[in-house]
């Protein structure tokens, strides 16, 4: 019983972790396009630069984790945990990989995307793998 | 004792720790702080240190003068490379090669880029005379393969533009021939060109550019000096100084106190933060210490009368506090060393000091200095417990040792 707790208080965790991700390029620690910084086209056209295409991926990215969560919530089996745990792991990795490689930041570095964002993104990550892979661990342990 | 087969002294120590998770937890933390802030202290120091040097060394210039106004300007363009444009107000500064001492003087010009867009942000661009440079020529002797011609440019390593390509500054456009490797100073930020593609810019900028630039033709911004060898760098800055009026002079030495004036605050909350923590940890872990030698008085008085000497009690004790050190300190040092390098460009930006990650040597020596005080510590907070325990006696603690 207190086992099941523990991994609904891990599934809200994630829940909270997936709507950190979502929010911090938008809110806590906003990309470029939020602070007014558009790339400029010959034409004059304002369109986002890389760092708002992460953002946009990382909304997505964010939502499942959510997702995940809320099925750790409501159903703890070992065998969900697994899943969820996978699942998590790959998200958390996808997270860190949308700015870093995959889409990327800005390439001059006091953008704040550069100086924030970016960092706040691989921290929560990191957060949201290690969490996978304890659910993983736990499920296996069952 | 002498025919325990499959006994380790790891394996003991291990399970002890195994015991007590929560309490061994809670020590690996305070140990974790301790070594992370310690570390962090040193990794910014050093960062500086090692950066504002290859700055120095990029620049190749033992003084650097600028007109007595701009003293702040100057030192901004070489530990940030914030943008500014400034001139001598007269070519007075051609005195400045014939003091005695000055091996080499050559002049650079300062101007500000105008604001474009993402990719053309406002940068600091370097004119410099070709013909007594010492700052890129020194760099394209170790770059052979390429030559500062009309409209060339080379560029740190933070403008965004690869050679072979162009970039547009005032309406008029530069071909990137090469680029800098990183210094984690202003010369990361900087783009260098020759006197006579500036004038023309200049002379074009108010046609091409939403904003005209004037530059006064024969004026510098600062002059580099290479002094001759053997002499003091401090000694021919005062005699510029004196002998040239509205001059003043830029030294390394100087240029590291004002990044340690930046860092003070920085590097003083960490230490004590570090120290506040190691003053308030060395009693709690000794207590804590007391109180485990207390609850495994029964387990060592019955190694203590299988035959363990007091030795292997005290190195029993000790491999425990040196364990949970050991592995706190790791994972200190190890999440600082992350916090730091994910956000280096933060740092740089907002403590407007030049910072590059240091070396692999002296990040290992950071690591290590704090490491071992980590061990010291616990081996200091281990002393009064290893002292109560190896006094008693094998047969009391079996009869009070707690079960």
């Amino acid at each position: 019983m207190a086992t099941d707790k523990k991994i609904s208080g891990i599934g809200a965790l994630l829940i909270v972790l997936g709507l950190l991700v979502i929010l911090t390029p938008w809110v806590l620690f906003p990309v470029c396009e939020v602070e007014g910084l558009y790339l400029k086209t010959a034409a004059g056209m304002q369109i986002p630069m890389k760092c708002g295409w992460t953002a946009r991926a990382e909304t997505g990215v964010g939502a499942l984790i959510m997702v995940a969560g809320g099925l750790l919530v409501v159903r703890s089996t070992p065998e969900t945990r697994q899943a969820v745990g996978v699942f998590s792991a790959a998200a958390g990795i996808l997270v860190i990989l949308f700015p870093t490689f995959l889409i990327g930041m800005c390439a001059v570095a006091d953008h704040p995307c550069r100086q924030l964002t970016l960092p706040a993104l691989e921290v929560l990550g990191v957060i949201v793998v290690l969490i996978g892979a304890y659910l993983i661990w736990k499920g296996g342990n069952e | 004792m002498s025919n325990l087969s499959g006994f380790r002294f790891s394996k003991l120590v291990g399970r002890n720790l195994a015991n007590r998770p929560y309490r061994n937890i809670a020590t690996i933390f305070a140990f974790a702080l301790i070594a992370g802030t310690l570390f962090s202290s040193q990794f910014l120091s050093n960062g500086a240190e090692q950066s504002l040097d290859a700055g120095m060394d990029r620049l190749g210039a033992d003084i650097m003068v600028v007109p007595d106004k701009y003293l702040f300007a100057g030192q901004t363009v070489l530990l940030t490379g914030e943008p500014t444009t400034f001139f001598f107000e007269d070519a007075g500064f051609e005195e400045i090669s014939r003091i005695p001492g000055v091996a080499k003087a050559s002049p650079q010009m300062y101007i500000a880029t105008l604001f474009a867009s993402c990719c053309a942000a406002p940068v600091q661009m370097i004119a410099i005379d070709p013909e007594t440079d010492f700052t890129i020529s020194a760099w394209l002797v170790d770059n052979p393969g390429v030559k500062m011609g009309e409209d060339d440019i080379i560029i740190g390593s933070n403008i965004i533009q690869d050679p072979g390509k162009e970039l547009m500054f005032y309406g008029h456009i530069f071909h990137v021939v090469g680029t800098l490797d990183q210094t984690g100073t202003g010369m990361d930020n900087s783009v260098f060109t020759r006197f006579e593609d500036a004038y023309v810019m200049a002379g074009e900028s108010g046609a091409k550019a939403v904003k005209k630039l004037n530059i006064p033709r024969e004026m510098a911004s600062a002059v580099l000096v290479k002094v001759e060898p053997g002499m003091s760098p401090e000694a021919v800055a005062d005699e510029i100084e004196r002998q040239v009026p509205g001059t003043r002079t830029i030294l390394p030495n100087g240029l590291m106190s004002a990044v340690n004036g930046q860092l003070a605050a920085v590097t003083l909350l960490l230490e004590g933060s570090a120290v506040a923590v190691t003053v308030v940890s060395i009693p709690l872990l000794g207590l804590v210490s007391a109180l485990v030698a207390n609850e495994q008085k029964k387990d060592i008085s019955i190694l203590r009368a299988l035959g363990a000497t007091k030795g292997f009690v005290t190195w029993l004790i000790l491999a425990e506090s040196f364990a949970l050190a050991i592995i706190g300190s790791i994972i200190g040092i190890g999440v600082a060393t992350w916090f730091l390098v994910i956000y280096q460009d933060f740092i740089t930006f907002s403590l407007k000091i030049p910072f590059i990650i240091p070396s692999n040597l002296t990040i290992l020596a950071e690591g290590g200095g704090a490491l071992l005080l980590s061990v010291a510590i616990a081996g200091t907070a281990s002393i009064y417990p290893v002292f109560r325990i190896t006094r008693s006696e094998p047969y009391e603690g079996i009869g009070r040792g707690v079960s």
